[in-house]
């Protein structure tokens, strides 16, 4: 808050430096909201220490005081300072007495006239009795001694001790708890809670609890005088002093922008099982209803929404569910923030988001021909359907280009093939192909042998499969047995017998052609190798 | 709440409806221009990025599919036609045309994406269509005739339920789903459908409380309680909330909302169902959440543009509070 300060003081622009210290103004006056709940409901100060507390309370509120303070005592002659008697009444009505006291004997010294008659009321000052922790002196002891004390200071002022200062006189007058005294100095007040706590500690410093808000509401209505009407704040603050915490949740509610003073102020009273919870229909109790509006409103924010999940996630009732419904609308602009987003379903086991986001994810990604992510992303959402649609684009790019792209998701696929028959198909496909290239031959050909009859096969590859096995045919060792040659064969007529007709001439006669050339020369390997195998079989036993 | 108003030079024609995509990045509008609109409105801008024509007469509504099925929007016309477009490699193109009624398509809504890719439209020679998609950019039709005399003038879908069971479906099988929607039509009646197990739809209740045309109906989206809940609006001026609190949805129980001085075109839900938004003739846009004691209170209004508002405002994200 201090920053937000500065840079409105700062701001070269008159509209953002307004801006600026009416969010400031907007922050303290959160902050006084706060500590004065604070004190009233949580810490439920007693009479003696609730005036100490509240006196505590608008002292760090008023800031002005302690820079004017170091002003005047900078000063080379500080009672002669302008502002030497403010500061002095500005001690006295926040129950500043010893500081007060210090710049009294400043005056003293500088003007011998009127030492005695700062000396006396420094006395009174000295004297006044006040409730120290720790202190063992019982209410009523204290309320004994300060009567004693108002009377002294009311006899001083009887016997004009202090007319020949008129400063003096109206100082002993405060401290008298006079309240035309008081509403004189309206200006240095500024507020009418400091007034009320100024009022309170001159004339009622025992002041219970429960009679706050009768001292509250008179105050307020001397301090405006009928001139102005209470402003939100105001309605804030009495209904903290009447102890009325929906009243001031409510009041709140309405006055300030945004969820996020109620909603925390309400779950830190809940937790001090302050709040009488209503059964809501919706929310279930207030703190959690606030708490809801509160994260439903973060999630509108492009990067504090992650704020909004740890929200929910303290919502016992309602929590999970706001939390799917909100989570699966974040746009997922990168592909890091869909990964966040991934993890934080996953960490509490949202499988169905996990899914529905997965699956939009590899929609994008094919749609953007990035196939490699497209599978990535089905494999995790489990999805069979669009991993088979994937895998069926693998084949089908290998088809025309003759190589596939992503080779290091294909091979590390390891049990995610078997999500789906063709995912399978295209890891296995791929392990013949690396099979082929270390040269393993034998272990290539099973495999090869393996898809063909296995069925997962796409018809539309049988041929494909079948050249693949032209250059195992070719080599000199032999690589295929018998058996496994007579399947090959087998498969061979297989698929010529069911290949469509080709009714429409041109291209497709050419590509005929070239099919049928490409089969011939597959009959005529597997005839040699037919031959060989069976030789080689015969003649060296049981190979 | 804030708002964010959008300007766009529709000359002297109406709009008829704006609808945000799943994301809130972006809002589809139609108007009787005849062209559906795309905009893409993050971060408080506006920027056109399609103008669709295809239509030949007022385009009433437009719906968003769910992203996983790609970037895909309905929408439906007085020309008889209802029109699916896709976004493919960045431009938006007519993907699917379907003329199966005989007057003007006055709605279309998209099922929930667990059902797959399917669209209800209702026209205004009382019949609903659903139209499936099962592949290679084949739809399949399945026409529900007579659903409403005069009218249909609404549909909405029950959000997806799955029924009972706490087992994970094995990856691939379709959980069995009971598929509902509901419809308001002219004949001032609410019905709920339900789809058989061998296909079918069949009516399975009758919601009765308006006295007029009913304009608008939108099922709330559930929010794992145990009730069900429906907001309809009229022409009678009335909006109610239908509340059916038993598992078997068999007891709905109208609230009335407010009665209002003019008609009232159309009402939609926020994603966690917690607010109603609600647009009528009056040329308000008004909000309402529902109070402690059940009492449904308007929580802000918004009082802009010339004309009949009969845009329906559907909130993709809440807006900051």
């Amino acid at each position: 808050m201090e920053e937000m300060h500065q840079v409105a003081i700062a701001a070269k622009d008159p509209a953002i430096g307004r801006q600026f210290s009416s969010q400031v103004s907007i922050l303290s006056a959160m902050e006084l909201i706060w500590n004065l709940c604070e004190i009233l409901f949580i810490e439920v100060a007693p009479a003696g220490a609730l005036l100490l507390h509240l006196l505590d309370w608008v002292r760090l509120h008023v800031c002005e005081v302690d820079s004017l303070l170091a002003d005047v005592l900078g000063s080379e002659n500080p009672s002669k300072h302008d502002s030497f008697w403010k500061l002095v009444t500005i001690l006295v009505l926040q129950g500043r007495l010893d500081e007060a006291r210090q710049m009294l004997s400043k005056e003293a010294d500088a003007s011998p006239s009127s030492a005695g008659m700062c000396r006396i009321l420094g006395d009174l000052m000295r004297t006044m009795p006040v409730l120290s922790p720790g202190n063992t002196q019982t209410l009523t002891e204290l309320e004994l001694k300060w009567q004693h004390w108002h009377e002294e200071c009311e006899r001083h002022l009887q016997d004009s001790t202090f007319a020949a200062s008129p400063h003096l006189e109206s100082l002993c007058k405060i401290m008298l708890g006079d309240e035309a005294a008081l509403l004189e100095q309206k200006e240095l007040l500024n507020n009418w809670y400091h007034f009320l706590v100024t009022r309170l500690l001159y004339s009622h410093p025992t002041v219970k609890p429960i009679d706050l808000h009768l001292y509250a509401q008179s105050s307020l209505d001397l301090f405006l005088g009928g001139e102005s009407s209470p402003e939100p704040l105001d309605n804030i603050l009495l209904a903290a002093f009447e102890f009325d915490i929906h009243q001031v949740i409510k009041e709140c509610s309405i006055a300030l922008s945004n969820w996020w003073f109620v909603a925390h102020l309400t779950d830190l009273l809940d937790h001090c099982k302050l709040l009488q919870s209503h059964n809501l229909y919706f929310g279930s109790n207030m703190r959690e209803f606030l708490l809801l509006e509160y994260a439903s409103g973060l999630f509108a924010h492009h990067s504090l929404w992650q704020l909004g999940v740890d929200y929910f996630d303290y919502c016992p009732e309602l929590g999970r569910v706001s939390l799917e419904l909100h989570i699966e609308r974040i746009p997922l602009s990168t592909e890091q923030k869909a990964l966040k987003v991934l993890r934080i379903c996953e960490q509490r086991q949202m499988t169905e988001q996990v899914r529905s986001i997965c699956k939009i994810l590899a929609m994008n990604a094919v749609r953007n021909n990035r196939l490699g992510s497209a599978l990535s992303w089905s494999i995790r959402a489990k999805d069979a359907a669009f991993a088979t649609l994937v895998s069926d684009r693998f084949l089908k790019d290998y088809c025309e280009r003759g190589s596939f792209s992503d080779l290091d998701l294909i091979d590390n696929l390891g049990p995610a093939m078997m999500l789906s028959d063709r995912l399978t198909f295209l890891g296995k496909y791929r392990e013949f192909h690396r099979f082929y290239g270390e040269k393993r031959l034998t272990d290539a050909a099973s495999l090869l042998l393996s898809l063909m009859t296995s069925q997962i096969a796409p018809r539309s590859f049988w041929v494909i499969l079948l050249i693949d096995a032209l250059p195992l045919l070719e080599e000199k060792e032999v690589v295929f047995s018998a058996e496994q040659t007579y399947e090959l064969m087998r498969c061979l007529e297989d698929f010529a017998s069911r290949r469509p007709v080709w009714r429409e001439p041109g291209v497709q006669r050419i590509q005929e052609d070239v099919e049928n050339t490409k089969l011939e020369m597959l009959r005529l390997a597997l005839a040699r190798n037919l031959g060989r195998a069976i030789i080689k079989e015969g003649s060296l036993e049981g190979s | 709440m804030q708002g964010q108003a959008i300007q766009a030079d529709f000359k002297q024609d109406s709009l008829h409806d704006a609808q945000m995509d799943y994301y809130g990045t972006r809002l589809a509008t139609c108007s009787s221009d005849r062209s559906v609109k795309i905009f893409d409105v993050r971060n408080g801008g506006q920027i056109l990025i399609a103008d669709l024509r295809g239509h030949e007469g007022p385009v009433w509504q437009v719906a968003w599919a769910h992203p996983m099925y790609g970037n895909i929007l309905a929408s439906c016309s007085y020309d008889r036609k209802v029109i699916i477009w896709k976004e493919e490699n960045g431009t938006w193109e007519k993907t699917h045309e379907h003329t199966g009624h005989d007057s003007s398509v006055n709605s279309v809504c998209w099922a929930p994406h667990d059902y797959g890719l399917i669209l209800a439209c209702g026209s205004s020679d009382g019949a609903i269509s659903l139209l499936t998609y099962t592949g290679e950019g084949q739809w399949e039709v399945k026409k529900i005739n007579n659903a409403h005399t005069i009218g249909c003038n609404a549909v909405s879908w029950a959000p997806a339920v799955v029924p009972g069971s706490l087992i994970d479906q094995p990856s691939g099988q379709k959980p069995n789903y009971i598929k509902k929607f509901a419809s308001g039509g002219c004949d001032n009646l609410i019905k709920l459908w339900k789809e058989e197990e061998d296909g079918q739809w069949k009516e399975e209740q009758k919601l009765e409380a308006h006295s007029d045309w009913v304009r608008d109906v939108a099922w709330a989206p559930s929010i794992g309680l145990p009730t069900s809940t429906i907001a309809s609006c009229s022409q009678d001026g009335r909006v109610f909330i239908w509340t059916c609190d038993d598992t078997s949805g068999n007891t709905w129980s109208p609230k009335l909302l407010h009665k209002f001085n003019d008609v009232v075109w159309h009402v939609s839900w926020s994603i966690t169902a917690n607010i109603l938004a609600v647009s009528g003739g009056d040329n308000k846009v008004t909000l309402w959440k529902e109070s402690v004691d059940g009492q449904w209170v308007c929580i802000s209004d918004v009082n802009k543009g010339q004309g009949s508002v009969s845009a329906s405002v559907t909130e993709g994200q809440q807006n900051e509070q």
